[in-house]
């Protein structure tokens, strides 16, 4: 059987003019580029205007891809990505930020429960979706690429334009801001800081 | 130094090794590490949820389009070309009763409403409707996507009402095509 093709292999036929290619690789990679507009924008539209503007720089050649500096997959999101600042900067309508949660000082847990234990699949669905819905934004594109898109580390840092230690730092800590707002959702209001940051001799 | 620098990533030049290496010595920084585990697993139900969520198929059509308008239409091959008539001809043929015959089911209710979600839903419309003529055809995967364009008076003859949104003089719609040549399943695009 013939091992699938790679996205450079596809890549070259597509710039080659071989249609199929171009299909081929739209459809392997549109969904997930497609779900990463969507989470990030929280719009539908906007989704598919980015994902049809990120292949049409394939189409045109204008996108710059340089395979020496990470996968095609990886170039695409980040393209992506780009895009979505720009519509922010335009648009300032950003999916609103909790800053209660956000960087600094935010309610810590003591233990390891699982906040949505007793929900519904469907609950903890919608109740996931709302909280991811509400992360900073350089909190949620980690976790939508990371967690969501299972996009590994090394090709997130591409997408992100940061270090793989920052990807992995930003994700531990948009899980515990994600745990803090499940777990405010559940009890109705801002949870008592059971653990303070501390200063560590460490 | 201080948790909040570990957890900033703002520990020099290594900060994984840092990181990992604080984790095993701090216990407060053990418990927030630990609580987002359990997010983690859920994380992946949200996953497994928006998978079925993809572009909608007018997307890939515009984008056809484009690539074509830049490197040239592509001839196809007469086998093709034979696939394409018989195609277009199983959807006008099918498409009336597909109508009147087939009419999709109440939509979903929607329990958000977040796009994302609704999406998710608006995204089950997109899939390919099995023609009526194809009930009895063998399942197999050696299947053609082909593309086809009829004209939008064709459709309307048939009784499927033009839709606002569009002002062209064509509907686009995918058919899959068994080996025998038989179209299987149509999906309208626009």
């Amino acid at each position: 059987m013939k091992p699938p093709e790679s996205d450079h292999q596809l890549f070259e036929r597509l710039r080659a003019g071989q249609e199929q290619a171009f299909l081929a690789l739209y459809q392997k990679r549109q969904p997930a580029l497609y779900r990463f507009a969507l989470q990030m924008s929280g719009s539908a539209s906007v989704a598919e205007d980015i994902t049809q503007d990120v292949f049409m720089a394939l189409v045109r050649d204008e996108c710059g891809y340089d395979p020496s500096r990470g996968s095609l997959a990886a170039y695409l999101f980040g393209i992506a990505r780009k895009l979505l600042l720009r519509q922010y900067e335009r648009r300032r309508s950003d999916v609103p930020v909790d800053t209660g949660g956000g960087e600094a000082g935010f309610a810590e847990l003591v233990d390891d429960a699982d906040p949505l234990a007793d929900l519904t699949t469907r609950e903890r669905v919608e109740a996931l979706r709302r909280a991811v819905a509400s992360l900073p934004r350089r909190y949620r594109e980690v976790v939508v690429l990371c967690d969501l898109e299972e996009v590994d580390y090394a090709e997130a840092a591409v997408a992100l334009g940061c270090p793989i230690g920052t990807v992995r730092s930003r994700l531990h800590r948009a899980r515990s801001m994600l745990a803090v707002k499940l777990r405010d959702e559940r009890h109705g209001g801002a949870s008592v800081p059971a653990w303070k940051a501390a200063r560590c001799a460490i | 130094m201080n948790c909040e620098d570990y957890w900033n990533d703002l520990t020099g030049p290594e900060p994984e090794v840092d990181f990992e290496a604080h984790l095993a010595a701090c216990p407060a920084c053990t418990a927030r590490y630990a609580a987002g585990r359990p997010v983690a697993a859920n994380l992946r139900l949200l996953a497994a949820d928006m998978k079925r969520v993809t572009a909608p198929p007018r997307v890939e059509a515009r984008l056809l389009r484009a690539y074509r308008e830049r490197y040239g239409q592509p001839v196809p091959p007469a086998r093709e070309l034979h696939r394409w008539w018989a195609a277009a001809a199983a959807v006008l043929l099918a498409a009336g009763a597909l109508w009147t015959g087939a009419r999709s089911p109440e939509r979903p209710r929607v329990a958000s409403n977040s796009p994302v979600a609704i999406a998710a839903v608006d995204e089950q419309d997109a899939a390919f409707v099995p023609l009526p003529n194809a009930a009895g055809s063998p399942q197999d995967d050696d299947v053609d996507l082909v593309r086809v364009e009829l004209p939008r008076s064709a459709v309307t003859a048939l009784g499927i009402p033009a839709t606002d949104d569009s002002d062209s003089a064509s509907v686009e719609a995918e058919v899959l095509v068994g080996p025998d040549g038989m179209a299987r399943a149509v999906r309208f695009l626009n």
